[in-house]
């Protein structure tokens, strides 16, 4: 990669690395024989790459642009590459993040036009018709399902929840947006908080997610029995911690075990040169990517890495009689 | 100083906070290269609306925000024609060597005495609150220079006066 490699992602378990690059490239990474090799993707984009992700199936994977196109790459097997479809109409601005519905097909998009669409990526040959996935098997490529136009301004970090019913983005005006039911009739509720924007969201359950952001903080947010989302509290403490792993705050064991942990991937495009401080994160905390055991429903730690150079993993074991019982 | 004062500083210091997050963000009209929208100003929608704060008719600040860049631009206070012409040299020394401060502009925008272009790359090098503490010492400090320098020239132009009149007396 020339630029700075602006998404990865890596597949759990046909055990491959996807990497975006500002530089209009994309690679998929292989390990063979305790090397990384990397395979060609022919993306045909004529800007940069903003984001990857692997579909839940892992054959396929979506690449959002600075071109205000979506690319759905699938293994060619004949060539040994990885061939892409592009979705080009619709999007007025720049992609910046995209998640896969669990059923293989449906994919939400954010853009910096403020909205989130749902499309359906339905590639014949690679995705079979499935009885379980309903309506949306029979959808073309590329057509746009829904469109949410709840933000005023730009949109990042869209997830879908466990099980599909629920999607969750957030909007730079300092709003989250969670979408429930979506499909013909969407349920949408806007939750307003008080400080900086977030960058990501990550859902720990079906009726939680935890937000991260320019407050260097992460947020959780909670829907109650009647469906209500609203936000919680902080994870960490507001003033930085002093140096060690626990915080010194009345909620010091409940928390948050802090230790930074280096992964073994390709580049990694938000580490600079590490300054050791206490506290967590002293910037703007770019991504929240869960660390689960296989096959468990909940998420019990992630791990949030940040402009500061610092990845820390969270574990909420011990949070859960302070977040409550809707855990 | 007087409360005014502290409140302009203090509304400043607030909207740098809620504009000053910044993210890297690569140019969507030219292929691999990135640069600060707010300069360039191509794709509306990666534009906010421009914020201006005013302590008085004469001073003022305008700050303009783009998802990768921020510029602040300033309008200090100036009573008298002398002030004019020592604030329009102090600053043009200081934008001179914008290279030593890296957050300031070479040329101010049109309409103001000096001006700031602050870039996600700043934000990830330097700390935000350290930024922005800087941006308001600076307007604090950028008043008492002026007033310092105007007493130096009055006090050195009576000296001066004194001296040459006093081969008459």
């Amino acid at each position: 990669h020339d630029q700075i490699v602006s998404g990865i992602d890596w597949s759990s378990t046909s055990n491959k690395i996807v990497t975006v690059s500002h530089d209009r490239n994309s690679y998929v990474w292989s390990l063979e024989g305790g090397e990384w090799v990397p395979t060609l993707v022919i993306l045909r984009l004529n800007r940069a790459a903003l984001c990857v992700q692997w579909s839940p199936k892992e054959n396929k994977f979506a690449v959002g642009s600075g071109a205000k196109t979506v690319c759905i790459c699938y293994y060619e097997q004949e060539n040994n590459w990885w061939v892409s479809k592009l979705i080009r109409k619709r999007h007025e601005s720049s992609v910046t993040s995209v998640a896969w519905h669990p059923n293989n097909i449906l994919l939400a998009t954010t853009s910096t036009d403020g909205k989130c669409r749902v499309f359906s990526t339905f590639i014949k040959g690679v995705d079979t018709k499935d009885s379980k996935a309903g309506s949306s098997a029979e959808s073309k490529f590329g057509e746009q399902i829904l469109q949410l136009d709840l933000s005023y301004s730009w949109a990042f970090g869209v997830k879908w929840s466990p099980s599909g019913n629920t999607l969750a983005y957030v909007g730079h005006s300092s709003m989250i947006y969670f979408v429930d039911d979506v499909g013909p009739s969407p349920l949408a509720q806007s939750v307003a908080f008080r400080d900086l924007p977030l960058r990501d969201v990550l859902f720990i359950s079906e009726k939680m997610v935890i937000g991260v952001g320019y407050d260097s903080n992460p947020m959780v947010f909670a829907a109650d029995d009647t469906g209500i989302w609203s936000f919680t509290r902080y994870i960490g403490e507001k003033k930085a911690a002093s140096s060690g792993s626990s915080y010194s705050s009345q909620f010091s064991e409940a928390f948050g075990k802090f230790y930074g942990q280096s992964k073994a991937a390709t580049a990694n495009d938000a580490s600079e040169s590490s300054k050791s401080r206490g506290g967590v994160h002293d910037n703007c905390i770019n991504s929240i990517v869960p660390l689960s055991k296989a096959g468990s429903p909940k998420v019990m730690r992630f791990s949030t890495s940040g402009l500061d150079g610092k990845i820390a993993i969270w574990d909420l074991e011990n949070m859960q009689e302070e977040l409550g019982h809707q855990f | 100083m007087a409360n005014p004062l502290r409140l302009y500083l203090a509304c400043i210091k607030n909207t740098l906070e809620a504009a000053m997050c910044l993210q890297n963000f690569p140019c969507q009209e030219v292929e691999r290269h990135n640069k600060p929208e707010v300069e360039l100003k191509t794709s509306p929608e990666l534009l906010l609306n421009p914020v201006l704060i005013c302590l008085n008719e004469a001073e003022k600040c305008l700050i303009e925000t783009s998802i990768n860049s921020l510029r602040i631009s300033l309008k200090v206070k100036q009573a008298d024609e002398l002030e004019n012409i020592l604030t329009k040299k102090f600053l043009r020394f200081l934008s001179m060597r914008a290279e030593a401060f890296q957050v300031l502009r070479r040329k101010p925008v049109q309409g103001y005495d000096i001006s700031f272009l602050i870039t996600n790359y700043h934000c990830e090098e330097m700390q935000k609150q350290k930024l922005i503490d800087f941006i308001v010492q600076f307007m604090e400090d950028i008043e008492k220079e002026i007033t310092e320098l105007k007493i130096s020239v009055n006090t050195r132009g009576k000296l001066v006066a004194t001296e040459f009149l006093k081969q008459f007396m």
